[in-house]
């Protein structure tokens, strides 16, 4: 009962965990130089449903995100729902063929979807004839942005890993329980 | 019906995960989207989050430069009170021509209106994108703050209130994409609209290519537009390009507020004044009760 209830709660509480995340992210990040050095947490969260859920939910999880960053942001109304949900079925399509297999070449795809976003989100702007002057400051702090991003993926792919450990949304996890049940009952060799 | 639902499940999600984003981006407006309700209850969780680091922060950094960098204390104090007298000379200057002008505007009979009513408040979080300048403050509705309120301080233009919670505002400053100002060249009252371009500069648009712009130059608000009252400092122009053709002259302007060292704001929440009393107003909220009691009753 208990594995089924944390699994239940698994992607509500991931949720709150990222609000909460998004909010150190914009106060801690708001004085200078840090605010250049701002990384992107819910890219990370984004990245890790793209490719740690089933297609319907990591889809929610990543609008439901995506609207949090808008809420903290002065973003034209759609433009992070747009570029969110972009990286996020960019990945999808990527996971199916190439392999992801640890968390270097996760990092290593973070680096690449940020930098993805940024661009996606300068020609969304450009479209909406709002990226007047806008493009050199962003290609300045594209990389910076990207490395920070993939810095900080670093802890937060772990903390993922050990949060679906925790709360059964690994697989893995249940079958590891099951595991130490029979070597209780003296079944194992 | 079903049997097909099931069977083109996969595909019906894909599609509404492209429709939603879509529909959600709003070609009509451009603008940043406005609070709903369950909007107001994420940023009523995370506003106290990001007021609790924010006062985190300044404590540590306070602790640091008040107990821990103390190098250049003493000729920084005698740098302060050396430009404190100049600034006390200047307010005495300010305040012959605000008389002046008084006596002025009796005779041509027109009405004046003293009240300017403002709010102080701190900055607790920025944007999450380094793409967008908003800044968020720690006073909203519940202080009287409503949008499109101007926000300044004793620089001068800081921006305007682009959407509010009970507790909270955002404001889009000068630097951001979004913002506009009507602004005029001091010296030759040439005209233009000033709008954010990085995280350091803006741009001055509609600039003739024959109009009498100069470095350095101090830009202030026309008062046009309805949100900014006439004569605040907007900034100075620090790069002119004048192509050999066209009709526009491309003008570098550096705001006179330092973005990046805002930590309090004011918001105008009443009716505007002369910029001369708008200075006083700030002086006297700078020197607090004790300031407001050496100055001599005018």
């Amino acid at each position: 009962m208990r594995p089924v209830v944390l699994k239940t709660l698994n992607a509500p509480i991931l949720v709150i965990i990222l609000t909460f995340l998004v909010a150190i992210q914009s106060s801690l990040f708001n004085s200078y130089p840090l605010m250049y050095l701002q990384p992107d947490v819910v890219l990370v969260a984004v990245v890790w449903s793209a490719l740690r859920r089933d297609f319907a939910e990591g889809g929610v999880l990543t609008l439901i995100l995506a609207n949090i960053a808008e809420i903290h942001s002065g973003a034209p109304q759609g433009l992070y729902l747009a570029c969110y949900m972009a990286v996020y079925l960019a990945i999808r399509i990527l996971s199916r063929f190439f392999l992801f297999p640890n968390l270097t070449s996760y990092i290593g795809l973070t680096l690449g979807a940020s930098i993805f976003w940024k661009l996606l989100s300068l020609f969304i702007l450009h479209l909406l004839g709002l990226s007047a002057n806008q493009w050199r400051h962003t290609l300045v702090l594209l990389l910076p942005g990207a490395v920070m991003v993939g810095i900080v993926s670093i802890w937060l792919f772990r903390f993922f890993e050990r949060f679906d450990w925790v709360t059964y949304k690994n697989p893995k996890a249940k079958h590891a329980d099951d595991d130490i049940l029979i070597d209780e009952e003296g079944w194992a060799e | 019906m079903l049997r097909y639902i099931k069977e083109y499940r996969f595909y019906i999600i894909l599609f509404l995960f492209i429709l939603i984003p879509i529909i959600a981006i709003d070609t009509s407006t451009r603008a940043p989207r406005e609070y709903r309700l369950y909007d107001r209850v994420i940023v009523g969780i995370t506003s106290p989050v990001q007021t609790a680091i924010s006062w985190a922060l300044e404590i540590s950094v306070s602790f640091v430069n008040n107990y821990i960098f103390l190098f250049s204390t003493r000729s920084q104090n005698l740098e302060l009170i050396g430009e404190n007298r100049k600034l006390l000379n200047m307010i005495i200057n300010l305040r012959e021509t605000q008389e002046e002008n008084k006596r002025l505007r009796k005779l041509l009979n027109f009405k004046e209106s003293f009240s300017l009513e403002t709010v102080n408040a701190r900055v607790i979080a920025k944007d999450v994108s380094t793409e967008f300048r908003v800044i968020r403050i720690n006073r909203g509705e519940d202080n009287g703050i409503k949008k499109d309120m101007p926000v300044v301080n004793s620089e001068g233009v800081i921006g305007r209130v682009l959407r509010t919670t009970g507790k909270t505002a955002d404001i889009v400053t000068l630097l951001d994409l979004l913002s506009a100002v009507d602004s005029i060249v001091k010296r030759s009252r040439v005209r233009g609209i000033v709008e954010g371009m990085t995280d350091e500069v803006c741009h001055l648009k509609f600039a003739l290519r024959t109009d009498d712009i100069q470095n350095g130059d101090l830009l202030i608000s026309s008062g046009l537009g309805g949100v900014f009252p006439k004569g605040l400092p907007v900034g100075r122009v620090t790069d002119i390009v004048r192509q050999p053709y066209g009709i526009t002259q491309s003008v570098e302007v550096r705001p006179s507020v330092d973005f990046s060292k805002l930590e309090e704001v004011l918001v105008i929440t009443g009716k505007m004044d002369s910029p001369i009393h708008v200075a006083e107003q700030y002086q006297q909220q700078l020197t607090g009760p004790k300031g407001k009691k050496e100055e001599p009753e005018s």
